[in-house]
């Protein structure tokens, strides 16, 4: 018990005293996570629109591809990625590989199916009259898709952030593409891991607790604008 | 203006539309009647250009509608679905939607919606949300907000069926009004003959998924006299019986099940009591019972009984056979 309470002083002085180890790993993550969030949505949302709206053939196999995806394991795809960024790689000439870009990438690999996925059933669950009233009243392909969306608005949030959940936890991939170098790809999770291997229990559940509060302002912040936008 | 040629409509495998032609006239006032799911709101759908026939062309203004329509070439029909949505937000801004698409915002915008929403009493909605608004009242604001658009083709699926009678009458009195300021073609898919009568100029019936010889039951062009109360017209060889303060030109017509059918004259309330023999007989494929044809005077009228009420009165093609309906249920159009 000791030992748990000494580990939770430690983090809390950690916290409070504003360590830059800590808060330069934690902008580091939010930087990486923001980001991959913002491209895997930017894509996935209108992959999801069309895979929900659009009848075409082999709609029914992209539909369980991409759902199967929601299942890959993230050290799978790092592997994956790995091989194609690593010098001996297709992708080696990029030079991206144990750059906070390449753990982007796999974050984006991983979140992709999870904006692809989920937002097809978000825009599936939307009254089928809704995209028929906006292409009546003389609406393009992008403004009705933008009316469908606004009215699956709540689902949409949450979509985006289970992806930010998924790209802000997940370990694998940022271990293998990121290398978990100090300063420079060392994120949140990799740090925890390797505090602990190191014994540090203080410095990793400060950092554990660095995860928890970004995952919970996200959240509160996506629930004040669905409150916002509600009716 | 738009018309459908050699159009065949699938969903999955089951053929729902099928159509040798088909068109809305320019300026035409046309109903579509047919019970439900023969086909009235799929055809509706074609002809907004919001799908395409599995087989077959569209024309607009003469012009090939290629597969996937330009919202431009959309922009000149507007359809009121059936059981209409509204999208998130107030009712105005429902109305500054379609309006918004074509650029017109600002004092422009305000002049048409200002307009609309006073002929259709929408004002104390305005800054309503959906979730605040009754089935009739959804009906309204979808109404007014397709009207907003002045559309060349107004495409209207069952527009009184969420509303009472008396909203339905008034949203038929805006239609006449508008259609009078500035001429368009209106099309109303409606399973009720009273609203077709009372407005298209023509009708056509749609039953399973074709169109079919409109054959409007119990329905007598008259000379209504002057005067109120019951009135006498003489149709063929018999008199009918009528309520109403109307005279000049109508429409008589006497829902088949407000018939009494009986083998010979009973003592009633009845103004009409009319004897003659039996024509034909067919089992309505809506499932209500048994129509009757009567040759009763040189005027054929049908009248609805249950399969019951057939077989109880022995009733036989040649039987004779009395027809009773009441003066008030003469409906006049």
């Amino acid at each position: 018990m000791e030992f748990l309470a000494e580990g939770f002083r430690r983090a809390w002085d950690l916290l409070v005293r504003g360590d830059a180890e800590v808060y330069g790993v934690a902008l580091l993550t939010l930087r990486v996570a923001v980001v991959a969030t913002v491209v895997a949505c930017a894509i996935g949302l209108p992959l999801g629109y069309f895979l929900a709206t659009r009848r075409f053939w082999g709609r029914r196999a992209a539909l369980t591809v991409v759902n199967t995806a929601l299942a890959f394991p993230t050290v799978v795809v790092g592997l994956l990625l790995y091989g194609l960024l690593s010098r001996r790689g297709p992708l080696g000439g990029l030079g991206w590989l144990y750059t906070w870009q390449a753990i982007v990438v796999g974050d984006v690999l991983l979140a992709l199916p999870i904006a692809a996925a989920l937002s097809a059933a978000a825009f599936q669950g939307v009254d089928p009259r809704i995209h028929r009233t906006a292409e009546t009243l003389g609406a393009g392909p992008w403004r009705t898709a933008w009316t469908v969306a606004r009215e699956a608005r709540f689902a949409l949030a949450a979509v985006i952030t289970a992806a930010f959940g998924q790209v802000v936890a997940e370990i694998g991939a940022a271990m293998i593409v990121g290398g978990n170098i100090r300063g420079s790809t060392r994120t949140l999770t990799t740090a925890v891991a390797l505090f602990t291997s190191q014994g540090d229990f203080g410095m990793a559940l400060a950092l554990g607790l660095v995860l928890l509060a970004m995952a919970l302002v996200i959240n509160v912040a996506l629930q004040v604008l669905q409150g916002r936008g509600s009716g | 203006m738009v018309e459908l040629r050699a159009v065949r409509h699938r969903y999955a495998d089951r053929l729902v539309l099928d159509l040798e032609q088909f068109s809305v006239p320019r300026t035409g006032a046309l109903a579509v009647v047919g019970h439900n799911g023969s086909g009235k709101s799929t055809l509706l759908r074609l002809l907004a250009l919001l799908e395409t026939p599995t087989e077959g062309q569209v024309f607009f203004n003469g012009a090939l509608v290629p597969r996937r329509a330009r919202s431009s070439l959309r922009r000149r029909v507007t359809l009121v679905e059936q059981r209409p949505i509204l999208f998130r937000g107030s009712v105005r801004e429902n109305l500054e939607y379609g309006l918004d698409l074509r650029g017109i915002a600002g004092t422009a915008a305000n002049g048409i919606i200002g307009d609309v929403v006073e002929r259709l009493g929408l004002q104390p909605l305005l800054d309503r949300r959906r979730h605040e608004l009754s089935d009739g009242e959804v009906q309204r604001v979808a109404v007014a907000r397709a009207l907003a658009l002045r559309p060349d083709v107004l495409l209207l699926d069952e527009p009184a069926s969420s509303a009472d009678r008396a909203a339905a009458g008034a949203l038929y009195r805006v239609l006449a009004a508008e259609r009078a300021a500035r001429p368009f073609a209106v099309c109303i898919a409606s399973h009720q003959l009273e609203d077709a009568y009372r407005w298209a100029d023509d009708i056509r019936a749609l039953a399973e998924g074709r169109l079919s010889p409109v054959t409007p039951e119990n329905l007598f062009r008259v000379e209504l006299p002057a005067g109120d109360g019951l009135k006498g017209v003489h149709i063929g060889r018999v008199d009918l019986f009528v309520m109403t303060d109307r005279s000049g030109p109508a429409v008589l017509a006497v829902p088949p099940t407000d018939i009494f059918v009986s083998k010979e004259p009973l003592p009633s309330s009845a103004r009409n009591v009319l004897s003659g023999r039996v024509t034909g007989m067919s089992i309505d494929h809506r499932g209500a019972g048994v129509q009757i044809r009567a040759d009763v005077g040189g005027v054929e009228l049908v009248a609805a009984v249950t399969a019951e009420a057939t077989r109880d009165l022995a009733l036989a093609p040649g039987s004779p056979v009395v027809f009773a309906f009441k003066a008030t249920a003469v409906r006049v159009f």
